[in-house]
């Protein structure tokens, strides 16, 4: 199995420019993309899940980062999407601009799983160059290319 | 969407640093439930050895007081007038007859002061007032020479310490009556300078077992006594004795006999006492006017036999010693060929005063004395076959030491503590044969003759007049601790972190707004993370909470519940009742004691130390 931290760098999908204006519709368009996985079993139940989630407390980890998740039955396996948000999206109060959007989904029992792919996106978007590449990369492999060198260097 | 709390940073901070300390010292010492028990076992018996010796400095200067003199027991009341020698002990009878009488006043409410009875029937819970009215009572009687063991008071004191100490620290009911047997194991080590004796007198004698479960904190406290003691008095092994040899395998035979005779003398020395009781209670005189009578027959017989008045400490070591001149001298008899002459005009008056002393109601324990009753059967037993089989008994002293642990084994029902006890005490292993022979003897003799010891008659009838008490937890709800710390499903990791820094425990429990069991938050999970305050800042309870933790029913078995913990690292499972609340939580060690208590013979025999 792929290690959590690992997976940042193989996205289940990367949405260059989020046609969005808010960070519900941000989480939605991202959803969308994941919807049709096979490992999504209960794609209403994850954007359920997810919304829910988001309503309880700040997803916020920077100014400019969100991190919207859900520990739910509604996937078999960690699902990952990101997007960029081109202009920023207000997500809430605190966090009026935010330009990259992680979406993850992660199987109720995987509590250890979640927390390293969590703690690794973190540490990786600290890194305010690998931010400037991520919203600078023109194409979508170029987006997977930084992210790939963040986490190996 | 709501906005992130605006916590401070540098609180969270501080959190965060305080619980990576707690983990780290988790981490380094692993302390169980099972450790942690261990070391309030060691505190326990730290305290009950200062209490010990508290006593027993007590008990000599209220003697120094009465008598003027700070020689032994004996000594300063050979010096005495023959009106202070009855005066001396009536005026103890009175004094702790007044104690009774007033402090009944405190303690109308308070349950019982036996610590025996708070182990094996109760809850572990000892009334500190009520205790230690008894003890100050006791303190009198002894102090004024009554021919009773002031071990048992001392014993009484450290349980009663140990029983505090638990309720303070909120100990369920199955910690709480290994804690105060804790106590009383560190009392009798303190007393006897025997900490193995200790740990096993309670083992075997009050829990009925030595499982390892109770079996290692009661060392642990009996080990912190003995060396708590040693390090603040001059104390060595109690009795000081010539090697004894067994010269000759013939030698068993007349050791086989000693073995019976104490284990007929022993039921019948108990009976007495218990005989006395009742004449005493028969008399329907009030409680004080009892213990004045009782102290001034001691007195009565005090004035030509001194030897009579405290627990028969000094005239063992005489015994064991064969220096009865002592004996010879103090009684104005003509030659030292009739040392044996005195020695048994002494077990006699030993006898009839310590039933008077107990059976009018003296607190104090038998114990020691029962040393003394064992010591002088075995020197007139040796001396009587020395004079028809010099080859036989070639040293009466020897006979003296089996007989003790001979006389304490009938007397307690503890076999295997009385020769551990007596090996302890005098450090001889030459004559751990014919002891271990004769204790195992007079334990069936006595047994064949009198079922009931004296302590286990008095615990049986409490236990009959409470038989809910008397039984040990049978489903988990009886056993439960109700109210453990729990989260609320959104609780940010500030608050997670500070609800683990408060109570020690590897797992919170996470309820919704009805209190219902979601899951547990755990402790290993969060620990990589405590560094990240980003990823601390981004967390709830309920992104991180196991659904799947094992759960019990408040109406599942014991054994059941025990199946509950297989196969994962718990310390404690949560109580869920059938709608989903959350009512307790079950300790791991909790149910294993229980267990214990489960499998030990409902009461066992014993007298009071």
């Amino acid at each position: 199995m792929t290690p959590p931290p690992a997976l940042l760098a193989q996205p289940d999908a990367v949405v260059l420019d989020l046609p969005v204006t808010s960070g519900e519709a941000a989480i939605r368009a991202l959803h969308a993309k994941l919807a049709a996985l096979p490992a999504v079993t209960d794609a209403e139940l994850l954007l359920r899940d997810l919304m829910e989630r988001a309503a309880m407390s700040s997803v916020c980890i920077s100014p400019e980062v969100a991190l919207p998740h859900a520990r739910t039955a509604a996937v078999s396996r960690l699902v990952l999407a990101v997007g960029r948000a081109a202009p920023a999206v207000p997500f809430d109060a605190g966090h009026p601009a935010v330009r990259l959007v992680i979406l993850i989904g992660t199987p109720k029992k995987q509590v250890t799983e979640y927390l390293q792919l969590v703690a690794g996106t973190v540490r990786l978007l600290k890194n305010e160059k690998v931010r400037a590449a991520l919203l600078a990369a023109p194409t979508e492999a170029e987006f997977r290319a930084v992210l790939a060198r963040g986490l190996a260097g | 969407m709501k906005t992130a709390s605006a916590a401070a940073p540098e609180f969270l901070r501080r959190l965060v640093r305080l619980l990576r300390w707690r983990l780290w010292i988790a981490e380094k010492l692993h302390p169980t439930e099972w450790q942690t028990t261990l070391l309030w076992a060691g505190l326990a018996g730290f305290l009950g050895a200062l209490v010990s010796l508290l006593f027993s400095g007590l008990a000599e200067g209220i003697h120094e007081f009465l008598t003027g003199s700070s020689a032994g027991v004996v000594e300063s009341m050979r010096q005495l007038p023959w009106w202070a020698c009855i005066a001396v002990p009536a005026t103890g009878g009175l004094l702790a007859g007044l104690v009774l009488q007033f402090g009944k006043k405190l303690t109308r409410s308070q349950s019982s002061t036996d610590y025996m009875e708070a182990i094996v029937i109760g809850t572990g819970h000892l009334p500190v007032r009520a205790s230690l009215v008894k003890s100050t009572a006791a303190l009198f009687s002894i102090g004024s020479g009554g021919s009773i063991g002031r071990e048992g008071p001392m014993v009484q004191l450290a349980a009663m310490v140990a029983s505090y100490l638990g309720r303070l620290q909120q100990f369920t009911p199955p910690q709480l009556r290994l804690l105060v047997a804790c106590g009383a194991a560190a009392g009798i080590a303190s007393a006897y300078n025997a900490p193995i004796a200790g740990s096993f007198f309670v083992a075997e004698i009050i829990l009925g077992t030595i499982a390892m479960e109770s079996l290692g904190p009661l060392a642990v406290s009996a080990v912190v006594a003995a060396l708590t003691v040693r390090a603040l008095t001059n104390a060595a092994q109690l009795y000081h004795v010539p090697a004894f040899r067994l010269n000759s395998p013939w030698e068993m035979g007349p050791y086989i006999v000693l073995g019976l005779t104490t284990g007929v003398v022993a039921p019948w020395f108990l009976r007495s006492l218990r005989a006395a009781e009742r004449a005493f209670v028969a008399t329907r005189l009030p409680l004080v006017v009892r213990l004045v009578i009782g102290g001034a027959l001691v007195g009565v017989l005090a004035i030509r036999v001194p030897e009579v008045c405290g627990n028969g400490y000094s005239v063992v070591v005489d015994i064991l010693n064969g220096n009865l001149s002592n004996l010879v001298f103090g009684l104005g008899l003509p030659s030292h060929h009739l040392a044996w002459v005195a020695l048994a005009l002494v077990f006699v008056c030993k006898w009839i005063a310590t039933a008077a002393s107990f059976g009018s109601g003296a607190p104090g324990g038998v114990f020691t004395p029962s040393l003394f009753m064992g010591a002088s059967v075995g020197y007139l037993f040796g001396t009587a076959v020395n004079a028809v089989w010099p080859a036989g008994a070639p040293d009466p002293g020897a006979f003296a030491l089996v007989g003790m642990g001979a006389f304490l084994s009938a007397a307690s029902r503890a076999p295997v503590m009385a020769v551990i006890m007596l090996f302890e005490m005098t450090l001889s292993y030459d004559i751990v044969l014919p002891l271990l022979l004769c204790s195992v003897l007079a334990y069936y003799t006595a047994k064949g003759i009198e079922e009931q010891s004296l302590y286990s008659e008095s615990l049986q009838r409490k236990s009959a007049e409470q038989p809910a008490a008397a039984l040990p937890a049978r489903r988990v709800a009886e056993l439960m601790k109700a109210d453990p710390p729990v989260l609320p499903v959104a609780a940010r990791f500030a608050e997670i972190a500070e609800r683990f820094l408060a109570v020690r425990v590897n797992n919170l429990y996470v309820v919704d707004e009805a209190g219902r069991f979601l899951g547990v938050v755990s402790l290993h999970d969060i620990k990589p993370y405590l560094g990240e305050p980003e990823v601390a800042e981004l967390v709830l309870a309920r992104d991180i909470l196991h659904e799947d933790f094992p759960r019990l029913s408040p109406d599942q078995s014991l054994s059941e519940a025990l199946g509950g913990f297989l196969g994962i690292a718990a310390e404690r499972l949560p109580v869920v009742e059938p709608g989903g609340r959350l009512i307790g939580s079950l300790a791991k060690g909790d149910l294993l004691l229980t267990l214990v208590e489960k499998r030990k013979t409902p009461v066992p025999g014993g007298t009071a130390a």
